[in-house]
């Protein structure tokens, strides 16, 4: 019996080994980019034909939602690019690597994205352990990583090789702060932030400009990105008596704390920051997040060519209004693709090429250069408040 | 204080509802059925189809979700539970979670990963109380929640039937020579659980306006606490569990903040469990919930594997990198081999102690922020802090984990679910010590005797040479007098007690040295990353690690090396069916949990 057994270990052992040689035999195949059969065809053929830059990113998981809407504002962006030509005559495309924003699953992306010659940058990740664990291993290889979505304020100082085209909060999180505090008027706020890195960095600077433009702040209080129930916070923060309510929060969570803001009976102006600018947080909010304040860096209403062409290609394609997540998105592919353009198809040279870059048209910037922290420089700003069920830009 | 204690009730009443069903499928099945969050989910989305697609009024809602999400109830019955009736609850726990993994991931698929908008289908009135206000939607949950337990508990009570399920919870082998169909009975408890696990989600979906393919977890595992609180099986207890927890929580966000909530779950669940260990509602005789012999962990006869091929392995995996100079398959292999270290220190807990840990992320997270802060903040040299962080992370690890070593089987995985994200959520809350959400950046890479490892054939030997090492030390402590107390008490623990073994004294040791080891994958994740942060240790992680052993064999040290291996690599394979992937692996995982219970190298005993 044992030994019976033993031996039938064995054989279903060999058949599960096989199953799994088998299919990274196909990976193998699978995810070499078209056009090239191997390693070898991938050297004489790259001069040729298209040239790739590599995505990680979530396309299953909690963070899922983001991937797909990244997804959307690369195509978009490729179809221009390609219909102007290209990267110097050659077709632009991008592989997308599902990391699930996992830091476990990233430095082996980002291996196989340095392994491959057609790539020449890569964007991502979304979060930032996901995204910093790959890093060091870029800028080893010295091949361009653009952060889309990555505002960690350490994210960029991994090196010369990693660059970010994502909403600072350096910039961000004080805007606000003149909104509430100047424009609105307001002297006491309760700041409610996500406790994220991101949440944590932003309450600080916007904090620290409201002191400075003489508010004070009544309540600080961080939540769990997993929060759902946010009538015990909301109490406390009844209980300090502001008179403005700052949410640091994403969509999801700010239109779920604005639903909440009624049942326990406060009754204060909300003014929350950028992130909240989409559709999805009306959808979800309703009626409740009539009303609120924000700011962004494109509304559809914008004057400037470049995002209303963004704004009005997007909706025809996907029948929804873009929100930030689409824009960095789009931004991204466009920088690469104008740096590249003009510097040629070379991993060095395009890092050489962001530094020097001037007048890179984006939607979320306007015209704007990189500054020495490898970000986008000259944010500017428009303010929004919700009225009958969409963002109205909003004029003090 | 009196607006926060309504707050505290108001969101009671929402994990009253889950609390229930776990209850529920607890006291017929014997088993934790991490599906349940899963089904609640797929409810959410039906009621939400019905409501916006078809514009049906609540009832008729209530309804649809009720046979959709019954009949879903009874679909995991026959995939996850009953083709595993004779493989123990280890096997029963990861097959419920590949069925929940699966139900997830497909509910991705088909509505997609957006949250969505739920609007409520009535108004909703609200009625002032304090300062606070209840609406309408609160008295209906609260309405629901209280009499599905009412008649739960009359049928179970009252009804043939019921008698019929409670004997079968009982004693399955007597309730069948008394003629019950076990199975008609196992049927209707899941079907009678999903139903109510659909019907939480539509409601709970309806109170927050949103539905989306993840709220299934924190919503179980909100469930598991209150259940555990009341006592497993015990419906009662569980609404009683539910309140006390959601007051607790709102008591405590009031007084120390909201990213405090989990944590003051965690530490109420622990506190009562200790003086407690059956729940708080728990009969005295009750003490013993789990068999203690034999029956919980199925363990395989380690599959003999000649020592030659071992050193053949051992010598083809060392000379790896001279031969393939992928850097991609190299970073792979040194993750497999970061992971299977850790599932050699869990093999020590689950394999040869025979207790389920469900937080072993924790460990991991203790060795890499120890290393993190003694090089970047100290100044300490790394080969200094890979020989500190393991002594600190153990002596915190046996600290902690100590009061949790009362409790048995499912109560211990349950509260290692909690130690395990505790320790992440502490990470997160001190941010003095840790930088808090920032995490530690800028890590320096390993450097040994003045030389730094960065490429990747470097760190696959730095990961492999502690790979072998932790082999080593592993196989010398199961074959010492250690690993035979430590089987003991897996085996029988009032024999071994009798036998003169401490069991709190020998499953301390266990936990002790498993963070021991656990912490040198910490310190290589965190100089690998360079960057961590408190959701880099997440309880995914937990599971996975969980899943490798358990695949691998247990109690086999080589056996989880290759588990590790292979949940490290097939998902890497597998990365050409995209979105796919992780629906795959679910389903793979539950046919090798079907056809491999005993796990990929051990023989059947």
């Amino acid at each position: 019996m044992s030994l019976r057994g033993a031996l039938r270990a064995r054989v279903l052992l060999a058949g599960v080994l096989t199953i799994a040689v088998v299919m990274a035999g196909c990976t193998s195949k699978a995810s070499t980019p078209p056009g090239t059969e191997g390693a070898a065809g991938a050297q004489t053929t790259a001069s040729q034909d298209g040239v790739l830059i590599g995505v990680m990113g979530p396309l299953t998981g909690d963070s899922a939602e983001y991937g797909k809407i990244w997804r959307r504002g690369f195509d978009l962006a490729l179809e221009e690019i390609n219909a102007a030509g290209g990267v110097q005559g050659r077709p632009l495309s991008y592989v997308f690597e599902d990391t699930q924003t996992d830091p476990k699953q990233t430095p082996a992306v980002a291996q196989k994205f340095v392994a491959n010659e057609k790539i020449v940058a890569v964007i991502g990740d979304f979060s930032s352990p996901a995204s910093m664990a790959a890093s060091p291993i870029y800028q080893r290889a010295g091949l361009v990583q653009l952060g889309i979505t990555n505002s960690h304020p350490d994210f960029t100082k991994a090196g010369d090789y990693i660059w970010s085209n994502s909403g600072s909060q350096e910039d961000d999180a004080p805007f606000l702060a003149t909104l509430a505090v100047e424009d609105l008027g307001k002297k006491r706020l309760a700041v409610l932030h996500m406790n994220t890195d991101w949440g944590q960095t932003s309450a600080d600077l916007f904090i620290g400009k409201a002191e400075s433009l003489g508010a004070e702040i009544v309540l600080r209080e961080a939540y769990l990105l997993t929060e759902k129930d946010f009538r015990p916070v909301l109490t406390k923060a009844r209980d300090a008596n502001p008179d403005a309510l700052i949410l640091i929060s994403y969509y999801n969570d700010g239109a779920l704390i604005a639903q909440q803001i009624d049942d326990v009976g406060l009754d204060v102006t909300v003014v929350a920051i950028g992130s909240v600018y989409s559709p999805q947080f009306i959808n979800l909010g309703g009626e409740a997040v009539e009303g609120v304040y924000t700011s962004t860096r494109f509304h559809p209403a914008d004057p400037r060519p470049e995002a209303q062409e963004f704004v009005r290609k997007y909706r025809e394609r996907y029948g929804v209004e873009p929100n930030n997540f689409a824009a960095v998105a789009y931004d991204g592919m466009k920088i690469l693709a104008a740096v590249l353009n003009d510097v040629g198809v070379d991993r060095k040279a395009l890092r050489d090429g962001l530094e020097k870059a001037e007048n890179l048209q984006t939607v979320m910037y306007g015209t704007t250069s990189f500054g020495e922290d490898r970000r986008l420089r000259n944010p500017q700003y428009l303010r929004l408040v919700v009225r009958n069920g969409a963002f109205e830009i909003w004029k003090p | 204080m009196l607006d926060q204690l309504i707050n505290g009730l108001v969101v009671g009443n929402l994990y009253a509802l889950t609390a229930v069903g776990i209850t529920q499928i607890y006291g017929v099945a014997g088993v934790i059925n991490f599906a349940h969050g899963s089904i609640y989910m797929v409810g959410a989305f039906v009621g939400w189809m019905a409501v916006t697609w078809f514009g049906l009024p609540l009832l008729p809602t209530l309804a649809v979700v009720l046979l959709a999400s019954a009949l879903l109830g009874l679909a995991v019955e026959r995939v996850a539970i009953r083709p595993f009736g004779g493989s123990g609850r280890t096997v029963l726990l990861l097959s419920t979670i590949a069925a929940g993994l699966i139900l997830e991931q497909a509910a991705q698929l088909i509505w997609g990963p957006e949250t969505k908008a739920f609007h409520s289908p009535f108004a909703d009135v609200r009625f002032r109380v304090g300062g606070g206000s209840i609406g309408t939607l609160d008295l209906l949950i609260l309405a629901v929640g209280l009499s599905t337990a009412l008649v739960l508990w009359l049928f179970l009570k009252r009804s043939r039937l019921g008698w019929a399920v409670r004997a079968t919870a009982q004693d399955r082998e007597a309730a069948l020579q008394m003629g019950v169909d076990v199975n008609q009975v196992s049927r209707l408890s899941f079907a009678m659980a999903g139903a109510l696990a659909g019907v939480s989600g539509l409601l709970v979906g309806l109170y927050y306006h949103s539905v989306y393919h993840t709220m299934g977890f924190s919503a179980s595992l909100k469930g598991f606490t209150a259940a555990l609180l009341g006592g497993l099986g015990n419906i009662p207890g569980a609404i009683l569990g539910a309140y006390l927890l959601g007051t607790a929580e709102a008591l405590g966000v009031a007084w120390l903040g909201s990213s405090w909530r989990d944590l003051i779950g965690i530490a109420l669940l622990i506190g009562v469990l200790l003086f407690r260990p059956g729940g708080l509602f728990a009969a005295a005789r009750q003490l013993l919930p789990e068999p203690t012999a034999g029956t919980f962990i199925p363990i395989g006869r380690p599959l003999q594997i000649p020592r030659w091929a071992l050193l053949a392995a051992a010598a083809a995996a060392v000379t790896l990198p001279l031969v393939v100079r992928n850097g991609y398959w190299l970073q792979v292999l040194a993750t497999a081999w970061i992971f299977g270290l850790l599932a050699v220190s869990l093999n020590l807990i689950t394999g040869t102690a025979g207790q389920i840990s469900l937080g072993h992320a924790g460990f991991l997270a203790m060795g890499a922020y120890a290393s993190a802060i003694l090089t970047s903040r100290l100044q300490v040299p790394f080969l200094l802090a890979l020989l500190l962080s393991p002594v600190i992370a153990a002596a915190i690890g046996v600290l902690i984990c100590y009061p949790a070593l009362r409790l048995r089987g499912q109560y211990l995985a349950v509260a290692t679910i909690g130690l395990g994200q505790g320790i992440a959520l502490v990470a997160l809350n001190w941010p003095a010590l840790t930088r808090g959400p920032l995490g530690i950046s800028n890590i320096a890479p390993p450097s040994l005797f003045g030389y730094e490892i960065t490429s990747a054939a470097g760190f696959y030997w730095l990961t492999l040479a502690l790979l072998i090492g932790g082999i080593w030390v592993a196989e010398r402590l199961s074959g010492s007098y250690l690993g035979r107390a430590l089987r003991a008490v897996r085996e029988d623990e009032v024999a071994a007690r009798a036998y003169g073994v401490g069991l709190e004294r020998y499953k301390s040791i266990a936990f002790g040295a498993s963070a021991f080891i656990a912490a040198f994958a910490g310190v290589l994740l965190a100089h690998s990353y360079t960057y961590i942060a408190p959701d880099t240790f997440t309880h995914a992680l937990s599971l996975q690690v969980l899943t490798m052993v358990v695949l691998g064999g247990l109690d086999s040290t080589i056996g989880v090396v290759a588990g590790a291996l292979a949940l490290i690599t097939i998902p890497e394979s597998a990365r050409f069916l995209a979105e796919y992937r992780f629906l795959v692996y679910g389903v793979l995982l539950l046919l090798m949990l079907r056809f491999r219970p005993r796990g990929l190298l051990s023989a059947a005993s």
